[in-house]
């Protein structure tokens, strides 16, 4: 509280005079005798000169480092010009979408002084419902990558834009004149203005006729297998819409739904709604696949097969449905598996209209089996919306084969390549290469020199998408706008305004997209610009629906279905393979970003590698190691395939079919050690690059070169041989354990029919003790057999907690790298996971069931030592559950009890504190926590060298995406999840600003805001009318270690799967 | 009036006068040591600097540097903490607790056991410090004002009652220890010639003047201080159990560390004391004084004290079944059975099995079974602290958390470094401070004059 007067110290002060002005520039007001001093005479003939000089000495060493120890001039620059909405210290929200050619999805995206620094879905107003996967939260970091292109090169020097469009101009003029081609080879384009701007670009070349210029379109993973399929059915080629939520049964053949396969962030949120045991009803999942998905694993039936059984698993299932409900047998030479295809057919035929059959495969006669099972049943209109499609995936696999050899053939003068790392990707990548060095102008937009991108002459590169205007339509009918949250870094230009400049349009991109929807949105909605403000402000704006027509399936399109599948059946092998995509590394897209390398893939809990994946039985069969740990590595094995060998690690997975073998694609990028960021490149021991013949390694091993080049590319090789050859390879695992060992008071399931019928005793147990009172031995609630005086915490104040749905949670590990970026967690690198120090302060625990429990011990008589070994082996068809645990804020913590320093508290709010600058790092709070959700920094994460390849706050740039409300926490101190305390006392001061008690539900921790299925919900258990208090008096409601009398605050409900018996026998 | 018993043997052999005690206690001391003293030094000198230069790597590096891992936060450095405290009781008990009992045996032995205490504290105390991740504010620990509101620690933290427990163990052991030489220090500068000497000396034995007064308040403040440190042999170790069985973890969570671990202390302690004494006897020519007696009656409380931790080993491996507890029991299983199957066994078979054998006359008599079985018993004794630390935590309740533990270099460099430290420093105490209790001694010698009567 000071006044505003202000003293003057005189009147030279008050007037400013420049002599006033000067003295202050000065340290002493007097003179100080300095120059005379020195140059004295005197000082040379001085007896005792050389005491003198070490006292003079002394004095102006310590002078000199007292005045180096002055603070540091850090620069606040404030604005002069404030916007109004713009305030240092609080957080600025813009809708924005997320398309990488592979996953669209409505983002909000938080800024902080003008940096974006995290991602969420737009779950109130975004397409889809907002829901996200780990990819596209992760994909803020990527905006901070220092090896991202600065500026535009040719041949690898710098250029001027202007210079770059003047040249490339007369390149196309060039080349129109010469009848040479003109192409434009990028990712699914489904933004309406774009696909507008390429249109007004191409035809402005081709004029009325001919085709010399034209746009092909290259995915990454095609799915051009459904488009053919529908065209040949029904005479539309697209893709529809996939309403997961109003089926009942779920069959799905292959098909990783939840993780990778279309819209799969979509599918996750709709089958979060009808996986509610307490719901109307709830959805019966059938999975028949090779390996185990993460999708399979939370099936309710899941049968392995081959993958040349897929197709004949959708004969045996679309026969059988025939012959009841009318329609021709096809004809196979095999008949499939017969497991489980009575109930699936049974439970399907029950639900006509109600079901939805998929299958993962891009074969198009397995697409039109399932298409015919589909309309037998009646699905089309219901479950499949065949008239307002999905846009993405519109890749056309023949006319990208096509454009290579075009290229080849030196047909091809310009080559504009947008969005898609073809010299990476593509199966038949070197014949792309070959055919580039003809192509006399290409052009990459890409955002790094990535494989392609040191290719062509010119790299042009994109705006990241944060720094873009565009817009999106997904899906028929449903539009979405992508504005920029910060200028662009450095000096990159959107692709679209290339290619309008290009066409001689001098317009910016921006105000071609205002000016084009102005043109399309009619005028009976209201004034263009309240439409387009209000669709900026959510992110979205809905136009009509086309209505629901009578879709009648082709049957002659069957034709060719029972040669073909007939054919595949028959050719397969001793060993199959197939092609999958890792939840966090997707196509290969993501592999820079050190989180998703970091991120344990759901199944294998492994990072920073790919592998092959082989069953149990077949692990052992080959003498391969199976236990898998700090110094237990995998064994190495040789996999040929279609003239092609690839040595990678042999991983043992529960659940995949025997004489199959899994690999990811997505790896191996940067394979002559371009510049595509850091991450993508394996440390090691010391946490540099591992050097191989002067470049650096690779993150495992690129198998784009085992997809099938046919019609389609298809990823699955029918005839391949594998063995075990001699080595080891050291693996990451975030889990070393992989079932649950009978531990019922740690993780408790049910089928929905025990818990619509029976007691919760049947299912939920309640953990009592026996204790002795007045002599009687009286079994006690064991939240009544308690030392510790309660603290009033029920009914007084806020008291924070969270509910764990285990029967939605898929594991698909969006909440863990959300609290990554929310929380500053570091990236500690591939030999720090191995040395079981991941840093995750929350994290997905995946188990499977074993063959043996105590009960099964029992019976056959066994000791404990063999009951124990035997429980430690996972099924080999086991049921799979995913628990996320994080910091359970127990009430009574048995780490605050025993921090000799109080560095661990409890807060009146029912939060365990972890006071950072208390703690000395004793980690007796991290070896007496019973759930093991504590992490200590073991190094500086932050400076020392073994993290400066992987951790973002170890880079200039990359740093900027942390988050400023989060410590980054320093050598030798312990962390864990506080439940995002910093949103918290952001949520209440809100509140408090609006003069009313906080909402239930404004207040998210970034997990369950990240959650796409709501497994994850958090709030207040004081308030009566909140979610999680709901949750938390649920019968299906349990504590984690409840004996242990620790009292979490996080309530987790059993998991109920919807099968008839246990084990889904 | 002294009469000689022929029932027991004397305590002192070799009929010696108090000249004799003198000398034999001061000669080493002022004459040139022996070669193989220098020799031992240097290497206990390297093995010293080795450990104290991989412990500044680990300051300065962090905590990494270790194998410990996200399960796992103590391994090898709380295990060298509890062994070289343990170490440490069987130089307070035979000062303290002996004294109290009147065992007059305990002469010979006392000031080197004491002087091993001390060195032994004092690597304990080392590692608790190491062992932190910010040791720089191991100041935290202090109950001091402050200026964070004068935050005070947290007393219900079994971490910080070993701080007490420490601290407190250290400084009395070390009052006693030193007014214990004090008359020592006197004779010996009385004794000497080289001026430095004799002025060193002088400063050590603050002018100790020999007069009845000062070995009347000598006697007293001996018995005071046995007083108050006699309740630290029970209390320091449960205190250290303490760090466990205050804990959650199965294998931790119990109440059989108290008496467990102190008998354990004394135990691993009284076979520390025999391993310096036998070489120490025979190196500086005390066998007079330090006798197979006095080797036997050691031998006898390992004995004592090994078949309680037998019991509480038996007793826990039924408690693990009785307890109807799964954690418990897998617990314990394996231990057995698991992974670390082979550090159990060397802790059963050097801790149950050895002891046991001292019930035969023949070896605890013997100087070379002694010799090897306490080296044996302090290696039993060590694995047994790293297999109730390491194997209790690396799998407990949470199947998913289950991790291994591997030492590196730097865990192992840092444990031979603080055994190259203590020797260097028993080394030093060896040379240049009386290694017996000389005053004690002279009291509890038995002579008379028969050997002047002429026959």
């Amino acid at each position: 509280m000071g006044t505003t007067k202000k003293y003057w110290a005189g009147v030279e002060e008050f007037q400013q005079t420049p002599g006033f002005l000067e003295s202050q520039e000065k340290e002493f007001n007097e003179k100080i005798p300095v120059e005379e001093f020195l140059n004295d005479e005197r000082l040379d003939s001085s007896t005792t000169g050389r005491r003198d000089f070490l006292k003079f000495l002394g004095f102006s060493v310590a002078a000199a480092s007292l005045a180096a120890c002055e603070t540091p001039v850090i620069k606040a620059i404030p604005y002069l010009n404030k916007p109004e909405e713009a305030i240092p210290g609080m957080p600025l929200w813009y809708a924005s979408s997320f398309y990488d050619g592979h996953d669209f999805a409505s983002v909000l995206v938080k800024t902080r002084e003008g940096r974006p620094i995290h991602i969420k879905g737009n779950k109130k107003y975004g397409l889809l419902k907002g829901g996200i996967n780990a990819r596209i939260n992760s994909s803020v970091l990527s905006l901070y990558d220092s090896e991202r292109l600065t500026h535009p090169l040719k041949g690898g020097e710098e250029i001027s834009w202007d210079q770059a469009d003047q040249e490339i101009i007369e390149a196309i003029a060039a080349a129109k004149s010469s009848g040479k081609k003109i192409r434009i080879l990028s990712n699914s384009i489904i933004s309406p203005t774009t696909n507008m701007a390429i249109q007004g670009f191409l035809t402005g070349i081709n004029g009325e006729e001919g085709a010399l210029a034209s746009h092909v379109t290259y995915d990454t993973v095609s799915y051009s297998g459904i488009r053919s399929a529908n065209n040949k059915s029904f005479g539309k080629s697209v893709i529809p819409v996939y309403r997961f939520n109003k089926a009942k049964t779920i069959v799905s053949i292959s098909a990783d739904f939840l993780g990778n396969w279309l819209m799969s962030n979509d599918y996750a949120v709709q089958y979060g709604e009808v996986r509610n045991p307490d719901g109307d009803w709830m959805t019966r999942h059938y999975q028949f696949e090779t390996l185990m998905s993460m999708t399979g694993s939370n099936a309710d039936y899941r049968v392995a097969i081959k993958p040349s059984e897929e197709g004949l698993v959708a004969i045996a299932i679309h026969n059988k449905i025939a012959s009841q409900l009318g329609g021709v047998k096809i004809n196979v030479d095999t008949i499939a598996v017969d497991e489980h295809i009575d109930q699936v057919v049974a439970d399907l035929i029950a639900n006509r209209g109600s079901s939805l059959v998929v299958s993962g495969s891009n074969e198009e006669s397995i697409q039109l089996v399932v298409n015919k099972i589909n309309s037998l049943l009646g699905n089309y209109g219901s479950t499949i919306d065949l008239d307002n499609p999905i846009n993405l995936f519109t890749g056309n696999d023949e006319e990208v084969s096509s454009l290579v050899k075009e290229m080849n053939q030196g047909e091809v003068a310009v080559l504009m390549i947008y969005g898609t790392n073809p010299s990476y990707s593509l199966p038949n990548a070197s014949e792309f290469n070959s055919g580039l060095e003809k192509v006399s102008t290409s052009i990459s937009f890409g955002l790094y020199a990535d494989e392609t991108g040191v290719r062509t002459l010119y790299n042009l590169p994109d705006n990241h998408y944060l720094e873009s205007w565009n817009d999106f339509t997904p899906i028929s009918g449903d539009y979405a706008l992508a504005q920029p949250a910060i200028s662009p870094l450095y000096n990159t230009r959107q692709a679209q305004e290339s290619i309008l400049k290009w066409s001689g349009k001098d317009q910016s991109y921006y105000d071609y997209i205002k000016e084009t929807w102005d043109f399309y949105i009619p005028e009976e909605e209201g004034l263009f610009t309240d439409i387009w403000n209000k669709a900026l402000l959510r992110g979205v704006y809905h136009s009509e629906k086309m209505p629901a027509a009578e879709w009648v399936f082709n049957d002659g399109s069957l034709q060719g279905v029972s040669a073909s599948i007939n054919s595949i059946s028959s050719s397969a092998g001793a060993w199959e393979v197939v092609l999958y995509q890792k939840t966090g590394i997707g196509d290969g897209r993501s592999a820079n970003n050190p989180w998703l390398q970091e991120l344990p893939d759901p199944i294998t809990k492994i990072t920073w590698d790919n592998y092959f994946t082989v069953s149990l039985a077949d692990a052992v069969a080959m003498g391969a190691n199976i236990y898998l740990g700090e110094k237990d590595p995998a064994s190495l094995a040789t996999l040929v395939v279609n003239g092609q060998e690839m040595t990678l690690p042999l991983i043992p997975v529960p659940g995949q079919k025997s004489g199959s073998v899994g690999v990811a694609l997505g790896y191996g990028r940067g394979g002559n050690g371009e510049r595509i960021g850091k991450a993508a490149y394996q440390t090691g021991e010391d946490g540099q690059h591992i050097i191989v013949n002067d470049l650096p390694l690779p993150v495992g091993k690129n198998v784009y070169p085992l997809v099938n080049l046919g019609n389609s590319y298809t990823y699955r090789q029918y005839n391949a041989e594998i063995a075990i050859v001699e080595g080891t390879y050291p693996i990451a695992l975030t889990q070393t354990q992989h079932t649950i060992m009978d531990r019922d008071s740690v993780l408790r399931e049910t089928t929905l029919n025990t818990y619509k019928t029976e007691d919760k005793e049947a299912y939920n147990p309640a953990h009592t003790l026996p204790i002795h009172v007045d002599g009687k031995l009286v079994q006690t609630p064991v939240k009544d057999v308690d030392l510790w005086a309660e603290h009033p915490v029920e009914g007084v104040g806020h008291r924070w907690g969270m509910s764990i749905d285990l029967s939605t949670c898929i594991g698909c590990s969006a909440c863990v790298t959300a609290c990554h970026s929310e929380n500053n967690v570091p990236v500690v690198g591939k030999d720090e996971i191995r040395r079981a120090r991941d840093m995750h302060w929350l994290r997905i625990d995946r188990y499977f069931t074993s063959d043996m429990n105590k009960e099964i011990g029992d019976e056959l008589g066994l000791g404990q030592v063999e009951m124990y070994r035997q429980m430690e082996v996972p099924s080999n068809n086991p049921t799979t559950v995913h628990m996320p645990m994080m910091c359970q804020h127990c009430n009574h913590a048995s780490c605050e009890t025993v921090c000799p320093v109080a560095a661990t508290t409890h807060s009146m709010e029912g939060l365990n504190q972890m006071t950072y600058n208390r703690c000395i790092g004793t980690r007796y709070c991290a070896n007496n926590c019973a759930y093991k959700v504590r992490r200590f920094n073991w190094f500086n994460y932050n400076a020392y060298s073994k993290f400066s390849e992987v951790n973002p706050a170890q880079d200039s740039m990359a740093r900027m995406v942390l988050n400023p409300d989060v410590v980054v926490r320093s050598r030798g101190v312990m962390e864990k999840c506080s439940m995002c305390v910093q949103r918290i006392q952001a949520g209440k001061l809100d509140a408090k600003k609006e003069g009313e008690p906080v909402k239930d539900g404004a207040i998210q921790t970034a997990c369950a805001d990240a959650c796409p299925t709501h497994a994850i919900q958090f709030g207040d258990l004081n308030d009566i009318n909140s979610n999680v208090r709901k949750k938390a008096k649920s019968n299906l409601a349990y504590l984690a270690l409840e004996e242990v009398g620790t009292q979490p605050n996080v309530y987790y409900q059993t998991k109920v799967r919807n099968n008839d018996n246990e084990n889904n026998a | 009036m002294h009469s000689l018993a022929e029932i027991r043997e004397p305590l002192i052999l070799g009929e010696k006068s108090y000249g004799d005690i003198t000398n034999d206690v001061v000669d080493p001391i002022e004459n040139k040591a022996p070669k193989g003293w220098y020799i031992l030094m240097a290497i206990s000198g390297i093995i010293a600097l080795y450990g104290i230069g991989l412990i500044l790597y680990l300051i300065g590096t962090g905590i990494g540097v270790w194998g410990l891992n996200k399960t796992v936060g103590w391994a090898w450095d709380i295990t060298n903490f509890v062994w070289w405290v343990g170490i440490g009781h069987a130089g307070t008990l035979i000062s303290a607790v002996l004294l109290l009992f009147r065992q007059r045996w305990r002469m010979a032995i006392n000031r080197s056991a004491e002087a091993m205490t001390i060195f032994a504290v004092m690597m304990a105390a080392l590692f608790p410090g190491i062992h932190m991740g910010r040791i720089w504010l191991a100041y935290f620990v202090f109950p001091i004002p402050n200026e964070f509101g004068s935050l005070w620690v947290n007393f219900n933290s079994p971490l910080l009652w070993d701080v007490f427990a420490i601290s407190t163990y250290f400084s009395v052991s070390l009052i006693f220890w030193y007014i214990g030489l004090i008359p020592d220090f006197a004779t010996i500068r009385d004794k000497v010639k080289s001026p430095v000497m004799k002025k060193a000396y002088d400063v050590l034995s603050f002018g100790w003047s020999g007069r009845a007064k000062n070995w009347n308040r000598f006697e007293e403040v001996s018995l005071v201080l046995a007083g108050l440190a006699t309740p630290l042999v029970f209390s320091v170790h449960s205190i250290v159990s303490f760090d466990f069985a205050t804990s959650v973890i199965p294998g931790w969570h119990t109440t059989i560390f108290p008496p467990y671990f102190v008998s354990g202390a004394v135990f691993s302690g009284f076979a520390m004391v025999q391993t310096l004494l036998l070489v120490m006897r025979k190196t500086m020519r005390l066998e007079s004084y330090i006798t197979i007696k006095h080797i036997e009656y050691m031998n006898i409380v390992i004995i004592v004290t090994g078949s309680i931790v037998g019991v509480a080993y038996i007793t826990e491996l039924f408690i693990s079944w009785y307890s109807g507890v799964e954690y418990e029991s897998y617990a314990f299983l394996n231990r057995a059975t698991g992974k670390y199957w082979w550090a159990y066994t060397i802790m059963m078979s050097a801790n149950v099995l050895t002891p046991q054998l001292f019930w035969f006359k023949k070896i605890r008599t013997s100087l070379i079974a002694t010799f090897l079985l306490a080296i044996v018993v302090n290696i039993g004794m060590w694995f047994e602290r790293f297999v109730i630390i390491v194997t209790s935590l690396h799998r407990d309740y949470l199947p998913s958390s289950w991790s291994m533990f591997y030492p590196t270099w730097v865990d192992l460099g840092i444990f031979i470094g603080t055994i190259g430290i203590f020797l260097f420093l028993f080394l030093l105490f060896a040379r240049y401070f009386p290694v017996l209790a000389l005053n004690e001694l002279k009291s509890i010698l038995k002579s008379n004059g028969e050997k002047y009567v002429k026959k």
